[in-house]
């Protein structure tokens, strides 16, 4: 483990780490082999998660095309790196949500329950489009009922019901499966789900986007992505979503706060200043886990090598084989 | 003729026999982990098989009490399988009915690519009014619309993958099952790959060459297909084992799951009839008039026209069986099968079934393959990186290009 740079004085908090990565098909974006390289880099450094985009956040990013699916890189990087959680964007856009619910699903059992979405307001797709009662409505009304969808889903099929009884001959107790039968604005969707619910409860389910209602979000996230700005003291954001827990019944231990740092390659020029910045803001803030975002393929390495290893402490456990993602971010086991 | 034939293994949960999970030695519940078929994927590929194959429909089986079922999400597992192997192809069903082709395009293609151009989608329409409801229907589309949607389905796809940068084989393989009418006309016209279910030599032999010929009228070369009929495999090192193993799975199968089955396949509620009887002909009807899937139907139908079992041997007959050929034998015994349809032109290969998984991967792997290896009927190595390659496919032009919006099925 690298040592922490000399002469920081601010006690370092408590801050799982996670990496935000855009794998691409060719340089000069990070390709597959290279975040293949880079996601054991990032479990040995202590980092708890990678999240992969779906896009490129802005077009001046240098990039050599179209971002890889993310759930087939992270199915992938799971393959070869076992330690990592994968939060994986998913857009309503294109995806019908049985759909989503199992991709997710399996990949968090094929994960010991390490796997989340970050599921990102937008439009619909073409299979719930053509039944969809009354298909307009907000953005952000899709996204609440997408989510209630997932987390049903997800419960539908408890673990204990799967029992492989070899004398008695019954695989699953099918008493036990519970179907969602949902029937909303924007989907109907019965279930259940095809295979039984996650170690970690359900996987999570991560907001990342400001224009989504905070209602809907304190209602429905495990975790929320704020971009923190630049100059910028405080996360007004947080303070906000905070306030809307307590009018949709959630308390401040059912959601985490985790702050977005997009790190520039100048950024990287005074590492340790870099590390005091995001310290002492997370601390102000009250955050609960940090994502970084380099921007440039190159910004990678030196972000896992000189600015990770500072925020994650000396004492943090790597990710046994036991840690869920739910753990390694603290949340509270899922009521059933 | 290709010298070598071509084998796949369709990685069926616990097996292909209904009661394949509850077989001596196996561990019931072992399909419901991803290491099942991550380590089958491996053994796979060090006995130089062209593909894993997964099947998959996006709901949960009505079979489920008494019968493991499919459970992962083929992409998912592919892409991991595609991380610990290197050279096997990687075969994935994916509906047709149920899922946006804008979406599965750019999926389909990256795991194309992340694969070095190992994936091959298997198109399948999805029946059953349980797959609807989770998709806001109350009932399937019928049969026909399925199909015609398929066809514009996959143009769709294949037209986007064209459009977009080429994988490391061009573009994914496009295999298709589904013998009936619109399955083998689709096939004719946009399948790489097709997996048949034939029991009979003669029907196989004519079921190939009237798919070469529709691919051939759409103008086609005709070995840019390759016909992989099912094979269900019981293999043990003597005949009387092999013997002993097929009774034992007929012996493990859940009645409450064989009945089922086959009351569903046939549309038919077999509690009214008697066991020791045929079942009246009066309740089987035209398989172009089935509703659910036309391929398992004629077969079953067949069986009975050919054979006349009561309601009891038709079930032990199907052991709970997706109604694939089943072969039963020593790994020379099955060989000389599976070379007798390979030469007679009934199949460029197959899509093996093994009875129960893993154990009956062993038989495959240890006996048939290096049988038929030896028999100079298979490769000793892969010479090729893509499932293109491992295939002997081309990379051809793609079909005919509708922009016509899909007809979203409701």
């Amino acid at each position: 483990m690298t040592d922490r740079p000399e002469g920081n004085a601010v006690s370092t908090p408590d801050l799982p780490v996670i990496l935000e990565l855009g794998v691409a098909s060719r340089p000069p974006a990070l390709t597959l082999a290279e975040a293949s390289r880079l996601a054991t880099v990032a479990a040995d450094a202590g980092v708890i998660a990678l999240r992969l985009r779906d896009t490129e956040p802005e077009p001046r990013q240098p990039h050599g095309g179209p971002l890889l699916d993310p759930s087939v890189v992270a199915a992938y990087l799971a393959g070869r790196e076992s330690r990592l959680g994968y939060l994986v964007d998913v857009p309503t856009t294109h995806h019908a949500p049985y759909n989503v619910a199992r991709r997710v699903l399996s990949l968090d059992r094929a994960s010991a329950g390490r796997v989340g979405v970050v599921l990102r307001p937008g439009e619909g797709d073409e299979v719930s489009d053509a039944v969809a009662p009354a298909a307009p409505g907000s953005g952000s009304e899709r996204w609440a009922e997408y989510a209630t969808v997932l987390a049903g889903l997800w419960d539908s099929f408890p673990r204990e019901a799967l029992v492989g009884d070899v004398a008695g001959a019954v695989v699953v107790r099918d008493e036990l499966l519970r179907p969602i039968r949902h029937a909303g604005r924007f989907y109907r969707v019965a279930g259940p789900i095809d295979g039984p619910s996650s170690l970690q409860g359900r996987p999570l389910l991560l907001a990342a986007d400001a224009d989504l209602r905070r209602e809907h979000v304190a209602a429905h996230a495990d975790a929320v992505i704020l971009d923190v700005e630049r100059d910028s003291a405080t996360i007004p954001a947080a303070d906000e979503l905070l306030a809307a827990l307590g009018r949709v019944g959630r308390e401040r231990r059912d959601i985490r706060l985790v702050g977005r740092w997009s790190i520039e390659p100048q950024d990287l020029r005074d590492a340790s200043a870099l590390v005091r910045r995001v310290t002492e803001r997370s601390t102000v803030a009250g955050l609960d886990a940090v994502v970084l975002a380099p921007r440039g393929a190159a910004s990678v390495e030196t972000t896992l090598r000189e600015v990770v290893p500072a925020l994650v402490p000396a004492a943090a456990p790597r990710s046994t084989p036991r840690s869920t993602l739910r753990d390694a971010l603290r949340l509270a086991e899922v009521a059933a | 003729m290709s010298e070598h034939l071509h084998l796949n293994v369709n990685i069926l949960n616990a097996g292909v026999f209904g009661g394949s999970w509850r077989f001596p030695g196996t561990d019931p519940t072992a399909s419901y982990d991803i290491e099942h078929y991550t380590s089958i994927a491996r053994r796979a590929e060090a006995a130089k098989l062209d593909a894993v194959f997964l099947a998959d429909s996006p709901v949960l089986e009505s079979t489920i009490r008494h019968r493991t079922g499919n459970n992962l999400e083929p992409t998912t597992v592919l892409a991991r399988i595609a991380a610990q192997t290197e050279r096997i192809g990687l075969i994935g069903t994916l509906s047709s009915s149920y899922n946006d082709p804008v979406e599965v395009a750019r999926r389909l293609a990256d795991l194309d690519e992340v694969s070095g151009g190992r994936f091959g989608w298997n198109v399948v329409t999805t029946a059953g009014p349980a797959a609807a409801a989770n998709f806001g229907r109350d009932a399937e589309p019928e049969h026909a619309l399925r199909y015609r949607r398929a066809a514009h389905f996959v143009e769709t796809v294949v037209a986007r993958w064209d459009e977009g940068p080429p994988t490391p084989q061009g573009r994914p393989v496009v295999v298709q099952a589904g013998g009936s009418s619109d399955g083998k006309r689709l096939a004719g016209r946009v399948a790489e790959v097709v997996f048949s279910a034939e029991q009979q030599l003669a029907k196989a032999v004519a079921f190939r060459s009237e798919l070469r010929s529709l691919a051939a009228g759409f103008g086609r070369r005709p070995d840019e297909l390759v016909v992989l009929p099912g094979l269900s495999t019981v293999i043990g090192s003597t005949e009387a084992e092999a013997r002993a193993r097929r009774e034992q799975l007929d012996d493990v199968l859940p009645d409450a799951y064989a009945r089922a089955r086959l009351g569903g396949q046939l549309g038919i509620d077999l509690s009214t009839l008697d066991d020791e009887q045929p079942i009246p002909d009066a309740l089987l009807h035209d398989p172009d008039l089935a509703g659910g899937s036309q391929t398992f139907y004629r077969v079953v139908r067949d069986l009975i026209d050919r054979e006349q079992p009561t309601l009891r041997q038709l079930l032990r007959r199907l052991s709970g069986g997706g109604g694939h050929r089943i072969v039963v034998g020593t790994p020379e015994q099955v060989a000389d099968d599976v070379e007798r349809w390979f030469r007679s032109g009934a199949a460029d290969g197959f899509n093996l079934m093994p009875d129960v998984l893993p154990s009956g991967l062993d038989g495959v792997i240890d006996g048939l393959v290096p049988e038929l290896q030896r028999r100079g009927l298979f490769r000793t190595d892969y010479d090729a990186t893509t499932l293109r390659g491992h295939l002997g496919l081309g990379l051809p032009g793609v079909p005919a290009d509708d922009r016509t919006p899909l007809e979203a099925a409701r």
